[in-house]
């Protein structure tokens, strides 16, 4: 781990601290805030961080967390101009050429001078002005898509977030450009690791139609915890592809709430993009709730080093007629190791659900390890699910078919490697995105080739 | 490049008398897998422009033979030689072969998801072309050349834009084998049981374009468990294989021959050898 870090020879003292903290800060919350606040920090005090002998915590080992003792990332850190330099230096993962509307976050902070101006029709605006001035749509949905009574690092963003970004698109219209949600992280002149927890909150009407991209990145040895949540609702027939693009610094934390609801007829395509990070951990939720449903979830991760990159998913089928679709793949080099875990659930009277999860891993060293399980809970009768995992290096018959028509052995591997990591990129429906992405991944393939090369 | 001219294979054309160039000397070729022997001493000479078929029941090394041939290594060689236009062939790695102009079609051809055909294919002639020092062809001239052999198997350009193999029916699966021969024009083409899992329709569609690509430039090496595909590509001398040797070696009637009598015909030959 990175030198500026302060391991507490107890983890208890870095929660007890943390907890002191937030019990501390000045707020300007609404009573019902306030109260579900001191709810959640009663709750994260009593759980704390899970342990591995937690069953959904058992390949993820969040000691490393525990121990380190945070600091608040204060806006006196960063003034103006060097926020405008982060971001600058964080371009590449949200090129302005994709056109988006864009909402700029450093260090968990808005970032107003960086954030483009307001979409027609749409709400983009930041979770605190969202609260002030739309008090109870926010009341009605914070703290109740994604409930924090589960899980500790659910609670602790319910009791300490800062800030982050609500967007409320209108029953009926068609968000005719993306929008994105950029979180850039920088330690700058911070004396110990960041503690940064964006709490997102997303309404989508019924019928209307939005390309939303999450970006979480950090500079170079910024090490910090990101602890996010998304909570986002999708009503009748609306259409939501959503990107998580997570290019964290290889020391930073990096853990992930997104709980999606879906009503009748929704339709969401979601990718989760790990491209960085030392330690994370993504759970994303989508409830399935109304007839017609449906949701296809993807996921690409590519780590080397000692990184670890852990997906939990849940598919909450709790309506007849509702479809999900799900692959996630592992490209591991090195000693980098993955997770997947996949939970379909039929609550009963769910008929006619059908649910599909594949995972596939490609091991590119022998030290590289992954952990894959499904888990389908079905409380009907008349459903279809299906679940199938494979983990193991390159194919050498692929390999051999392509050597056998000239392409030697390097770039054949090469080429498959990015077949892999292509094969759930070309599902992403948003041209401009989906080409982006291909070249960010290329580039981040060749990056891991040259790592491999090296060692 | 050492070159050996000589006249003294064991065959030679029925119709045709004269003195040919070998391209491909086997000579006592052993291989194994997993430790035990498939290929027991194989000898078999290949001039070119000839099209000569290996027939032989499950299990008698036919595979095999394709695929030493086309450098697989999860076969040990064990002993033997052979010659490629005078060079080692199997001191070279399968991507040297392919450029040195050996290509398989092969039996069960891989999905690739995620690599379009046309990315492929491209991939593939570039690096033949790399291989023999010439220019790397552009997409535009790549696409007129692509569509012109697409025509001769009866292939929709869409092919291209979907990935390789995946999910194609098992005769589009071979129709794309036989296209990728015809972009590459190999020295030698073998065909590793081209015919399995075809029906009648793709069968002649496969054996149409694998004769026109019949010429002096190239020789060809049909591997197969029924005489029916020898209907279509009619070789010029029949070899069959049993139990990693071969036993018995003619024209193409002794194809006919096999059809009407089967392998068992052949025992006493085997005791015989």
């Amino acid at each position: 781990m990175n030198a500026t870090m302060t391991p507490a020879a107890n983890p208890a003292v870095a929660l007890e601290e943390l907890a002191r903290w937030f019990e501390r800060a000045p707020s300007s919350d609404a009573p019902w805030l306030a109260e579900m606040r001191r709810r959640a920090l009663a709750h994260f005090r009593d759980v704390g961080f899970p342990t591995t002998r937690q069953e959904e915590w058992r390949w993820t080992n969040v000691a490393p967390i525990a121990k380190t003792r945070f600091q608040s990332a204060a806006p006196a850190d960063l003034v103006e101009p060097s926020r405008r330099e982060i971001f600058h230096r964080m371009a590449p993962y949200a090129p302005r050429s994709l056109g988006g509307y864009e909402i700029v976050f450093i260090n968990g902070v808005h970032a107003p001078e960086l954030s483009t101006a307001a979409a027609p029709a749409i709400q983009i605006t930041t979770l605190q002005d969202a609260m002030a001035r739309h008090g109870a749509m926010v009341r009605a949905h914070l703290g109740r898509e994604a409930p924090w009574e589960q899980n500790g690092f659910a609670a602790l963003n319910t009791a300490g977030f800062r800030d982050g970004a609500f967007i409320h698109v209108p029953d009926g219209v068609v968000v005719d450009k993306p929008v994105h949600l950029l979180f850039f992280n920088a330690a700058g002149r911070a004396p110990a690791p960041l503690l940064v927890q964006p709490r997102n909150l997303v309404l989508i009407g019924a019928g209307a139609h939005l390309v939303l991209a999450c970006v979480y990145a950090g500079q170079d040895a910024a090490a910090a915890l990101t602890n996010t949540v998304l909570e986002m609702v999708l009503g009748e027939a609306a259409q939501v592809e959503l990107v998580k693009l997570q290019c964290a610094s290889d020391e930073a934390f990096h853990v992930a709430h997104e709980a999606v609801r879906l009503q009748a007829a929704a339709n969401l395509l979601s990718l989760t993009l790990n491209l960085g990070g030392g330690l994370v951990r993504n759970n994303l939720s989508v409830r399935l709730d109304g007839p017609g449903a449906q949701a296809t979830l993807h996921g690409l991760t590519l780590a080397a080093g000692r990184r670890h990159v852990d997906n939990h998913t849940l598919l909450d089928h709790a309506c007849e007629n509702s479809t999900s679709h799900e692959l996630y793949k592992y490209l591991l080099a090195q000693r980098a190791g993955g997770v997947f875990r996949g939970k379909i659930l039929v609550r009963p009277g769910a008929q006619k659900t059908d649910a599909r999860q594949t995972s596939k891993t490609i091991l590119l060293s022998d030290e590289a390890s992954m952990n894959s399980q499904p888990q389908l809970e079905i409380y009907a009768d008349d459903v279809k699910c299906t679940h199938g995992s494979t983990t193991g290096p390159l194919d050498d018959e692929q390999i051999f078919y392509l050597r056998s028509r000239g392409i030697a052995a390097a770039p054949a591997r090469a080429l498959l490697t990015y077949a892999f990591a292509g094969d759930v990129l070309q599902r992403v429906r948003h041209a401009p995105w989906r080409q982006y992405l291909e070249t960010l991944v290329a580039g981040e393939l060749q990056r891991l080739h040259i790592e491999k090369a090296s060692t | 490049m050492h070159i050996v001219v000589r006249c003294g294979a064991a065959l030679r054309a029925p119709k045709n008398k004269e003195c040919l160039m070998p391209l491909l000397e086997i000579k006592d070729l052993r291989a194994a897998v997993g430790g035990r022997e498939i290929l027991k001493g194989i000898n078999l000479t290949i001039e070119i422009g000839r099209v000569h078929a290996i027939m032989g029941p499950n299990g008698s090394g036919k595979s095999t033979l394709a695929s030493v041939l086309a450098g697989r290594e999860t076969y040990e060689v064990t002993g033997g030689q052979v010659l490629f236009h005078g060079k080692d062939l199997l001191a070279l790695a399968p991507e040297e072969r392919a450029g040195e102009g050996v290509f398989m079609a092969f039996q069960y051809p891989v999905e690739i998801p995620g690599v379009s055909t046309s990315y492929f294919l491209k991939a593939a002639l570039n690096a033949i072309r790399k291989y023999h020092a010439q220019e790397e062809l552009d997409a535009m001239d790549f696409l007129q050349r692509i569509k012109d052999k697409m025509k001769l198997l009866q292939m929709d350009p869409s092919f291209l834009n979907r990935s390789v193999n995946e999910g194609f029916s098992g005769g589009e699966k071979k129709r794309n084998e036989i296209l990728q021969m015809a972009l590459l024009e190999p020295r030698l083409a073998i065909m590793d049981e081209t015919d399995s899992g075809l029906d009648i329709d793709a069968l002649k569609i496969v054996a149409d374009g694998v004769n026109a690509l019949r010429g002096p430039e190239r020789a060809i090496l049909v591997v197969t468990h029924y005489q029916r595909l020898l209907n279509y590509i009619v070789p010029d001398f029949v070899h069959v294989l049993r139990d990693g040797k071969i036993i018995k070696s003619g024209d193409k009637n002794l194809a006919l021959e096999l059809e009407a009598r089967g392998y068992g015909w052949l025992e006493g030959a085997t005791a015989a050898a």
